[in-house]
């Protein structure tokens, strides 16, 4: 089969979406089929662009290439998955996301304070209820990604998960002093609030932060934040590493943090299963807690300090314990039998 | 507290302008094009910027379907990426080329040839389509409306500032580029073979070729290399060279890598490249620096600026028996060959064509 896979991006900006879009054309590939993926740039900002720039995605015609046809497109992120074509499967991502679950949120909502914000939020959602519908067959990234489509537009689908890049490589070294902490820096993220239960520990708790922050400000804020608190000794920050230095970097801690805002899906959880570490989330991060069983392959806290600090605590601690959740997260991992040739296999069905 | 750079905006990176390439795609079709845009883009990291390819999908077909692309090209932003302006943008091809940004910089592969050039031309059909009229104004009404807003103009070669001024009276300056990977072109022994490298389509004129393969006094050969992918044509040129009885004088290597293209250029005796109104050309340069005389057409557009007849190649009427002669005379007169090769060589180094002027020209 001939397959487009539609996606929107920033230019300049790589992350975990471009990374999915790149494996699953891979996965296409890999299965005998031809893929490309299409990028239509999105820019957010000012709000009052972002009717326009669904309009543009719904003018592109990707039915036909040259007189020959295109037998499936896979649309993956607003406003690219906006694009029309008989034969559309909605693979989501996530919907623009400051138009529904984070509108209100402190730090990530945008839309909100614009004087457009409200109008231009009510022409996504009824876009979204409007014209998602059109796909053949609606998967999602996640539960969590499915749960918001339900409550938010009304929309039935599927969870179909997908395995992080290179997921045979993932391995288990010994327990060093430190938990991980990689991600992008940013206040969905909260390495804040790990830098403020770090400051509350009683244990010895060294945390090891690895991936870039979003901008200069939130960088700044951040190294600010460890200083106030004096818990520079406490931290490392690994800036951007390789895949093989991640992988060390799992394969040798104690245990994964991961406290993200409700997040959607989250290759952190299940990079650190692969590792057989145990994840330390917050009950409202969204996407880990369809992995996490708390006790068992983690714990999971309340989103705050004293909270999460009981539980880094709890882990430092507890060695033995520590270890046997992470044997748990790597069996658990394989019962869920997530595999690349199953997601092609749905998403061409 | 260790510490290793998180964060962007490093002076190493601030130094750098932030540069997007808009270009379109015709998804799973890969051409010139494609390459250029590629190139620019390598070109511009090497020199210190931030640089991305934004290629917008394409489809002509039926005609109304160009004013939706166009109308969705008007619509999108690419003044910021994030909360970061982007310093420049440096448009290719038509509709990318209407993205709207403060500080554009076009430099035109070509226009939408349909509605000028090939507007009642046998190439042509967008003429024959009911709205075909409408489309082909619409089209040069938003070239003539909006190309002006950009900061500079340049095309890919004279024949496109050309036909721009011609029919939109819009002046731009060529700048020429290298074609891909030139360092490593090469010249080796010529064999007995002259080489055609081009996708298999009407505009390349395979079919010439071969009905003037039928035409020849002496045993021409040719080797043919390029995607087929184009349903018919290639066919047609199939049943054509065995009508004309020459099929064994031809030779498909359908699409090759580039090693082998660069192979059999350095093998060829010679060049064959009779476009029809090509807008610039990438063989002609490759023929040149493989040190081989290119034969082209006195139509054939882009080639003519770099062909100088019987001094680096031979450029004749488009017709068979044109053809046929100027075959014939390169294939028996070996000694004029090499030396128009030779020459073809020098032409290109006087030129000083490079990544480095390009880059100076459409940064300034």
């Amino acid at each position: 089969m001939k397959v487009l896979i539609l996606t929107s991006g920033v230019p300049f900006v790589r992350g975990g979406a471009e990374i999915l879009a790149d494996s699953l054309q891979g996965a296409l590939c890999a299965a005998g089929h031809e893929a490309e993926i299409v990028t239509i740039p999105f820019q957010s900002c000012p709000p009052s662009r972002i009717p326009e720039q669904m309009l543009a995605c719904r003018l592109l015609d990707v039915t036909e290439t040259c007189g020959i046809r295109i037998d499936r497109v896979i649309g993956l992120k607003f406003p690219a998955y906006l694009v029309r074509h008989p034969h559309k499967v909605m693979w989501l991502l996530h919907q623009h996301r400051t138009a529904y679950e984070l509108w209100e949120h402190p730090a990530a909502g945008d839309l909100i304070h614009y004087a457009d914000g409200r109008v231009v939020r009510e022409a996504i959602r009824r876009v979204d209820r409007g014209l998602i519908p059109e796909a053949k067959a609606i998967y999602t990234l996640s539960r969590n990604v499915s749960q918001r489509l339900r409550r938010y537009s009304g929309i039935d689908s599927e969870p179909l998960y997908n395995p992080p890049a290179n997921a045979t490589l993932f391995y288990k070294g010994p327990a060093r002093d430190y938990f991980f902490f990689p991600s992008r820096i940013n206040p969905l993220k909260r390495q804040w609030l790990v830098i403020q239960a770090l400051a509350l520990c009683r244990e010895p708790v060294q945390v090891r932060f690895a991936g870039e922050a979003d901008n200069e400000a939130q960088q700044i804020e951040c190294m600010k934040t460890v200083r106030e608190l004096r818990v520079s000794d406490r931290v490392e920050w690994l800036g951007v590493v390789s895949e093989e230095r991640k992988r060390e970097c799992y394969a040798n801690s104690v245990g994964v943090i991961f406290p993200p805002v409700d997040e959607d899906y989250g290759y952190v959880t299940l990079e650190a299963m692969l590792s057989s570490k145990p994840v330390i989330t917050c009950a409202d991060s969204g996407g880990p807690l369809e992995f996490v069983t708390d006790s068992q392959t983690g714990l999971i806290a309340e989103a705050t300090p004293q909270s999460l600090a009981e539980r880094m605590d709890a882990l430092w601690a507890d060695r033995p314990g520590a270890a046997a959740m992470g044997e748990a997260g790597r069996q658990r991992y394989q019962d869920l039998k997530i595999s690349w040739e199953n997601v092609v296999d749905k998403l061409l069905c | 507290m260790a510490m290793h750079g998180i964060g962007k905006g490093s002076s190493a990176e601030s130094r750098g302008l932030r540069v997007l390439i808009a270009t379109v795609r015709v998804p799973f079709v890969d051409g010139g094009a494609e390459a250029q845009a590629a190139a620019l883009r390598n070109a511009l990291v090497a020199a210190g910027h931030r640089a991305e390819i934004v290629a917008i999908p394409f489809k002509w077909y039926p005609p109304q379907r160009i004013l939706d692309h166009m109308l969705a090209c008007r619509l999108l932003d690419l003044s910021a990426t994030g909360d970061r302006q982007v310093d420049c943008l440096i448009a290719l091809k038509f509709p990318a080329y209407l993205i709207p940004h403060a500080n554009k910089v076009v430099w035109m592969l070509h226009q939408h040839r349909q509605a000028y050039d090939l507007w009642q031309h046998p190439m042509g059909d967008m003429h024959k389509h009911p709205h075909g009229a409408e489309v082909r104004d619409a089209i040069r009404r938003a070239d003539v409306e909006l190309l002006p807003q950009a900061r500079h103009l340049f095309t890919d070669s004279r024949n496109v500032a050309d036909r721009l001024q011609a029919y939109c009276g819009i002046e731009a300056a060529p700048l020429y580029h290298p074609p891909p990977d030139a360092p490593e072109f090469y010249g080796s022994a010529a064999e007995d073979f002259l080489y055609f490298p081009s996708r298999v389509n009407p505009l390349k004129r395979q079919r010439l070729a071969i009905e003037a393969l039928g035409q020849t006094r002496t045993k021409v050969r040719i080797r043919f290399s390029g995607s087929t992918m184009e349903a018919g044509y290639y066919e047609s040129c199939m049943t054509l060279a065995r009508r004309n009885n020459v099929q064994h004088r031809v030779e498909w290597l359908g699409k090759t890598s580039e090693a082998a293209k660069r192979d059999a250029y350095a093998r060829s005796l010679g060049v064959l490249f009779p476009p029809v109104d090509e807008d610039y050309g990438y063989v002609t340069l490759e023929g040149m620096l493989a040190h081989k005389p290119v034969i082209t057409c006195a139509d054939s557009g882009g080639p003519l600026e770099f062909v100088v007849h019987r001094k680096t190649g031979m450029i004749c009427e488009p017709t068979p028996q044109a053809l046929a002669d100027a075959m014939d005379e390169v294939w028996e007169d070996r000694q004029s060959a090499r030396q128009w090769g030779e020459a073809g060589r020098q032409r290109y180094s006087d030129l000083r064509i490079g990544w480095d002027t390009v880059l100076e020209r459409l940064l300034a």
